[in-house]
């Protein structure tokens, strides 16, 4: 599978965390690389006259960064390949680069708007839409294990934000080691503190997040909030949102409920947890 | 005279030269950087902490030196924020550990595949195949791992927060640290420097640059046939504005043989350029370059003072600097990592003000970034930014004229007679181009 890699309204992050992928060595040996700006020996201009001249077949177009209205440089090779990959969330909802600019977006949206550079009907060869691999950076597992499933000739299952089910499917949450203080709704106080949940002060968006972070860990080590971060809610088309270590609140109660769970089982559940909750995880050690 | 557009690859972002030709000789050069994603105006209206995640997102690479100087710069506005001894060398360990893993990708990734380019047959260095490209990647994410053992992930962590740090690392992550340090040093000896440590540090006494072998010593070899040394000199004027404990300090050098001392007040940033979305910056009105040749030179590392002497501030000069700046970080991230040992029952942060509606002020953050000097500023009124200006590096050394001088960059190009070569010399300053626009 050859796949051809883009960068345009970037940090160039993506690229770096998919260069932390563990297997990156594997897979290198499944996978050809036409180009990748960051890394390639060739000059771009070059491979993109080749690839839209029909000299070169590429597979996978790959975008990196926010894109601009008139680019048709990446218009023109999305036809011409079978999958067109959105990698981070600059190119999957334009992200930064797309708040103060009308012109720019992601290929298959602007935020929470379908249609982005692509258009709303848009569909690769191989008969998908944009498949979207957002987070501020993208995780290399979602990166890599996407790619290497396209080569596999897998069937790729999107949800509904055009995301691959295998990585977006569950909750931030899931796998957070500070899980048992946000069940007995033990909260964070301060900052730098071993203990407590920080979804109730600090703004955590991992009940309300759609990723691996804390199941497939960063760097094979860590996460954000196994490192006391709150999570920012990167791989959602609403980052970064205003506020981001804080904690609306309305009527005493968090503004945004976990995914799912209604105001009265809140009031409810927590009240009671709250009562019960043991004393070691109250105590800070 | 003949004007030729050239995209570059294998450098952060996009950047652009363009080269005016005459008589085979390269008499204007000018560095365009055509986008800016405009992160200092997103930051305005928001709640200072807001800048603690957005600005690491100026850089792919660098997003951790930018959250360094961030949070400098938050303090500065609050004042009087006290950080326990534990906070403040972890907060050095990673910001150093981003800047060692930088030094080797630039090397082994954007450097060595040029000379594929002149002709040399030097397989282990192609992209995505060769055996030496893929184990200096390997040891530079490995090397992020500790980044992350401490700040949750690279790139893009946020663990860095006015009073400290959000974590509480335990003695085996240090541990686990220092295991992954040791095999960097081994591979900075056996591969990069080609010599064992009683071998190096006798040669690094005496400064002897040209008795370096391994892979550096392989890329010395190919700048002396392709005489490197003569190419890419510019003003000889360099700047460091931050500190790195306890190697490096802020100071000047003018270009004669004077050292001076860091005044911010003469920073400057000019008018906006018709060509470049890049702005200008100047030293008491001077083009001055900063980053890795200006650190160590600045710092007196007898290898770089002697390849200085002969080379100047050539492509070569720049490049050895960079090399070898790895090993003063290495040793001093050991150091710190050691230190922690004792210190890791500390707090990891201090209260510093009671709601951030209390505060209002503007605060600096200066930081030693991988391609040099990093500035943050800040203004906040009750809580909230009102305005944010960052000074990057690569706006030192990338930035486009003023109506006085060249840039740094296009100074270093103008007169050479080979397109490649020019390429070469703007990438030995590690161009990162979505640093110099934001």
């Amino acid at each position: 599978m050859r796949i051809l890699w883009l960068q345009r309204l970037s940090c160039c992050g993506n690229t770096h965390s998919f260069l932390n992928y563990e297997k990156i060595e594997a897979l290198l040996k499944n996978v050809d690389f036409a180009f990748h700006p960051s890394l390639s020996n060739e000059s771009e201009h070059r491979v993109l006259q080749r690839v839209l001249s029909g000299g070169q077949r590429i597979d996978v177009l790959v975008v990196e960064g926010a894109v601009q209205k008139d680019d048709k440089e990446v218009k023109r090779i999305s036809e011409v390949v079978d999958f067109v990959v959105a990698v981070g969330s600059c190119a999957s909802y334009g992200n930064i680069p797309a708040l103060h600019r009308e012109d720019v977006s992601g290929l298959g949206y602007r935020f929470k708007e379908k249609g982005g550079l692509l258009g709303t009907d848009f569909l690769s060869k191989g008969g998908l839409p944009v498949i979207n691999i957002p987070g501020c950076p993208a995780h290399p597992e979602w990166i890599a294990g996407t790619l290497l499933n396209l080569s596999m000739g897998t069937k790729l299952k999107l949800d509904e934000w055009g995301r691959p089910k295998d990585y977006y499917s569950n909750l931030t949450h899931w796998g957070c080691i500070r899980n048992e203080y946000f069940e007995w709704k033990v909260e964070t106080h301060q900052l730098g503190s071993k203990k407590g949940c920080l979804f109730y002060n600090f703004g955590c968006r991992g009940p309300m997040t759609h990723s691996s972070c804390n199941t497939v860990l960063w760097n094979c080590v860590s996460s954000k909030t196994r490192a006391g971060t709150p999570c920012f809610g990167c791989t959602e088309f609403d980052f970064p949102r205003m506020g981001l270590f804080e904690t609306k609140q309305f009527a005493g109660l968090p503004a945004e409920l976990p995914i799912g769970v209604s105001k009265r089982g809140y009031i409810m559940i927590s009240g009671v947890a709250k009562v019960f909750a043991p004393e070691r995880l109250k105590v800070e050690d | 005279m003949r004007i030729e557009r050239r995209l570059l690859s294998r450098v952060e972002g996009t950047a652009e030269l363009e080269l005016s030709w005459k008589n085979g000789q390269i008499n204007d050069a000018k560095v365009r950087i055509p986008t800016s994603r405009g992160i200092e105006r997103v930051l305005e209206g928001r709640p200072f902490m807001d800048a603690l995640v957005i600005t690491p997102r100026v850089c792919g690479i660098c997003g951790h030196a930018h959250l360094m100087a961030c949070v400098k710069a938050i303090e500065d506005a609050i004042g009087k924020v006290k950080l326990s001894r534990k906070a403040k060398l972890l907060r050095d360990i990673t910001l150093l550990i981003e800047i060692i893993h930088n030094h080797i990708k630039w090397f082994y990734l954007f450097v060595m595949p040029d000379f594929l380019r002149l002709g040399e047959g030097l397989n282990g260095f192609e992209p995505f195949r060769g055996e030496k490209w893929k184990k200096a990647l390997n040891v530079s994410s490995e090397l992020l791992k500790i980044v992350a053992l401490f700040g949750g992930q690279w790139p893009h962590s946020s663990y860095a927060v006015p009073g400290g740090i959000t974590s509480n690392p335990t003695y085996s992550d240090v541990s686990k640290a220092l295991l992954i340090l040791d095999r960097v040093f081994l591979f900075f000896l056996e591969d990069m420097v080609g010599m064992g440590e009683d071998d190096f540090q006798s040669i690094r006494g005496a400064g002897l640059w040209e008795d370096v072998r391994g892979d550096l010593g392989i890329f010395i070899e190919l700048c002396m046939k392709h005489r490197m040394e003569e190419f890419g000199i510019s003003y000889n004027r360099f700047i460091t504005g931050g500190e790195v404990f306890p190697f490096v300090s802020p100071g000047h050098f003018t270009g004669e043989k004077k050292l001076c001392f860091f005044n911010l007040s003469k920073v400057k940033e000019c008018y906006e350029s018709p060509y470049s979305a890049a702005r200008a910056v100047r030293y008491g009105g001077l083009p001055y370059e900063t980053g890795p040749l200006a650190r160590q030179f600045l710092s007196g590392n007898p290898f770089i003072k002697r390849v200085h002497k002969s080379f100047k501030d050539s492509y070569v000069t720049r490049v050895i600097s960079r090399v070898l700046e790895v090993w003063e970080m290495l040793v001093a991230v050991k150091d710190k990592l050691i230190s922690i040992y004792t210190s890791v029952d500390e707090p990891s942060f201090y209260s510093s003000y009671r709601k951030p509606e209390d505060i209002s002020g503007s605060g600096v953050g200066i930081v030693e970034a991988a391609r040099g000097t990093l500035i943050h500023r800040v203004w906040i009124e009750k809580g909230a930014i009102v305005r944010y200006q960052i000074i990057t590096p690569s706006v030192w050394n990338l930035g486009p004229r003023c109506e006085r001088f060249l840039g740094v960059a296009e100074k270093a190009i103008v007169g050479l007679r080979n397109p490649v070569q020019a390429e070469m010399v703007l990438r030995s300053f590690d161009v990162c181009s979505v640093c110099t626009t934001r």
